[in-house]
């Protein structure tokens, strides 16, 4: 599931991929841009420059960048890195598997169906780049202003 | 594009991938569709992988895995099966030559049936030139064939590579006349220098083996279990090695938790690694190369059990010595090397003779200095480029060869290990039926 960490984490993301190519964001900025608390927003690039997305520099200057171009980053991968397994339900996952209590997972039809949906799901995910994800809210407003 | 604009597919290399792509684009019912198999060897069908005739050379996968036809997964285990190979349900894996034939018959059978769509060139390609709406493919005896579109599935490198001159392939064994009590030298330790082992023990070569490779490491045995479900929801994608590394170190550690076995995480990954590949960035490709190809294919590349005991029984009586180190030095001295090799961990330098050096290094260092001329030519003419780590041609995953301006091909494409810096893994036959089931579609939609 999308939890706030993975939102804030495509936040700073398409943050950073709206900055001129290759130039450092400080955390601060990222943070107060979008509604991020600064303390949160530091563990979760932490977490995205050990799965290789963001490139780092330390000292008065440093700041954060992307590590790869937006076109070449997927929304899903991210997302799995900060969030596990892309799964509508915790039962949903093959490598996280949480049973529920009241049920039989080889024969509850509700899990089922739910292993098709998450497929979906990493199917939209991993077929939507970083880029992409930012246009999209331009988009929206050049739409908005033009039907206006 | 039309049907008509693509109609005439001229095949280069009728090896495994050849064969495979053929009968895929042969299911097509297009009456206009011409398919023309060239070979340079005598053979066609077996290719440098199913060449061999030593009984002891076994195919690494077992009958169910091996199947040249995507919509029939059980085509091989049937033939093999009709043909009384295999009984009862142990896993069997097949002789490689018996797959030879199998791929023989199975070209037998599509000539045979299509009398007018596909015909058989026994004859070197040696270049392709684009020509009006497709290309023209020259061959060795000066004639040429004009198609829409040409396929280049060349295969392996039948050669050693340029810097290895002093170095002969493992099928040269039988023609070499390497004196039988002298030691001999192969470089590298994965399947391949596991063939050349049983090969030269079957000619009766009683002279010490030494092999040596980076990290001196051997193919594990195959063991019967389970692999793992797992979707791709499930798989890091895009990330650093490191971190994917982590992360599947740590879910074969879950897994063995739960009594299974690492075997049974590789397998269950098996069928995302192409996409896994796919995701990673040009450095991260390169790292895997450089540090973690060795280790995974150990893992990954596994050997039927009984001639993994038996290469562990050549071990034990000395016959055959593992080095984790480099080829440090060559010099040819009459009908022998002297050969240094600085060994990994303690920097020492042992030189010894030997009657012979294999090559048995496997995956390419240089694409561009490929043995196979057309794919050299290709890359001169710049209709073709290396991929990023130059381990083949760069082709998008439609299997388009892209030029050295990076346009993909509208009429030169490539199947089969050639394609390794797209697909990675492309070597097996399950990978590469579905690639020839993917390209058969495209060229024939």
């Amino acid at each position: 599931m999308l939890t706030r960490k993975g939102k804030y984490g495509l936040k700073a993301l398409v943050d950073l991929s709206s900055r001129p190519e290759g130039q450092l964001a400080f955390v601060n900025d990222i943070a107060k841009r979008n509604n991020i608390p600064k303390k949160f927003l530091d563990a979760i690039l932490v977490e995205l420059r050990n799965a290789g997305f963001v490139q780092s520099r330390k000292g008065k200057e440093g700041g954060y960048r992307l590590a790869r171009p937006a076109e070449e980053i997927r929304v899903g991968h991210v997302i799995r890195v900060l969030d596990g397994p892309l799964a509508p339900f915790p039962c949903a996952s093959r490598t996280r598997y949480e049973p529920c209590e009241d049920c039989d997972e080889a024969t509850c039809q509700v899990r089922h169906m739910m292993l098709d949906v998450r497929n979906a799901i990493a199917e939209v995910l991993d077929n939507r780049s970083l880029a992409e994800m930012r246009d999209i809210a331009e988009d929206t407003f050049e739409d908005l202003k033009y039907h206006a | 594009m039309t049907q008509s604009r693509r109609g005439s597919i001229v095949i280069v290399g009728g090896g495994a991938s050849g064969v495979s792509l053929a009968a895929h684009l042969l299911q097509s019912p297009s009456s206009s569709l011409r398919v023309t198999l060239v070979e340079k060897r005598p053979e066609f069908g077996s290719g440098l992988a199913y060449s061999t005739s030593l009984p002891d050379h076994l195919l690494n996968v077992t009958d169910k895995g091996m199947s040249a036809l995507a919509h029939d997964p059980e085509h091989f285990s049937r033939w093999a099966r009709e043909r009384g190979f295999v009984q009862g349900n142990e896993p069997y894996y097949a002789p490689r030559s018996l797959y030879g034939r199998y791929l023989r018959e199975l070209l037998s059978e599509l000539a045979e049936r299509e009398p007018v769509r596909l015909r058989l060139v026994q004859e070197e390609a040696v270049s392709i030139t684009p020509s009006g709406s497709g290309v023209e493919v020259s061959l060795a005896n000066g004639a040429s064939l004009v198609g829409h579109v040409t396929v280049l599935a060349t295969g392996h490198d039948d050669q050693p590579e340029a810097d290895l001159a002093f170095a002969i392939k493992t099928e040269f064994v039988d023609s070499g006349g390497i004196d039988r009590t002298a030691p001999v030298l192969i470089l590298g330790t994965g399947l391949s220098m596991v063939d050349a082992v049983l090969l030269l023990e079957a000619r009766g070569h009683t002279g010490q083996i030494v092999a040596v490779s980076r990290r001196g490491l051997i193919p594990s045995p195959h063991r019967p279990g389970s692999p793992i479900r797992l979707d791709s929801a499930d798989i890091p994608l895009g990330t650093d090695l490191s971190y994917f590394l982590n992360w599947f170190r740590q879910l074969v550690r879950d897994t063995e938790a739960r009594g299974g076995d690492w075997r049974d995480v590789v397998d269950g990954l098996r069928p995302f690694n192409q996409r896994i590949w796919q995701s990673w960035s040009t450095s991260t490709r390169r790292r895997f190369i450089e540090h973690t190809k060795a280790w995974w294919d150990v893992h990954r590349h596994r050997m039927a059990p009984q001639i993994h005991a038996r290469l562990q029984e050549t071990i034990a009586r000395g016959r055959l010595r593992l080095v984790a180190g480099r080829l440090a030095d060559v010099t040819s001295e009459g009908d022998s090397f002297r050969v240094t090799l600085e060994h990994r961990q303690t920097r020492h330098a042992e030189t010894l003779s030997v009657a012979a050096i294999l090559d048995c290094t496997g995956i390419a260092k240089d694409v561009s200095a490929s043995s196979i001329r057309i794919v050299r030519g290709l890359i001169r003419q710049r209709l073709a480029r290396p991929d990023p780590m130059r381990i083949g041609l760069d082709v998008t995953t439609d299997c388009a060869v892209v030029d050295a301006d990076g346009r993909p091909s509208s009429n030169i494409y490539a199947v089969g290990p050639l394609t390794r810096g797209t697909f990675l893994e492309i070597d097996a036959m399950p990978d590469i039926r579905a690639q020839c089931a993917r390209l058969a579609n495209l060229l024939t939609a």
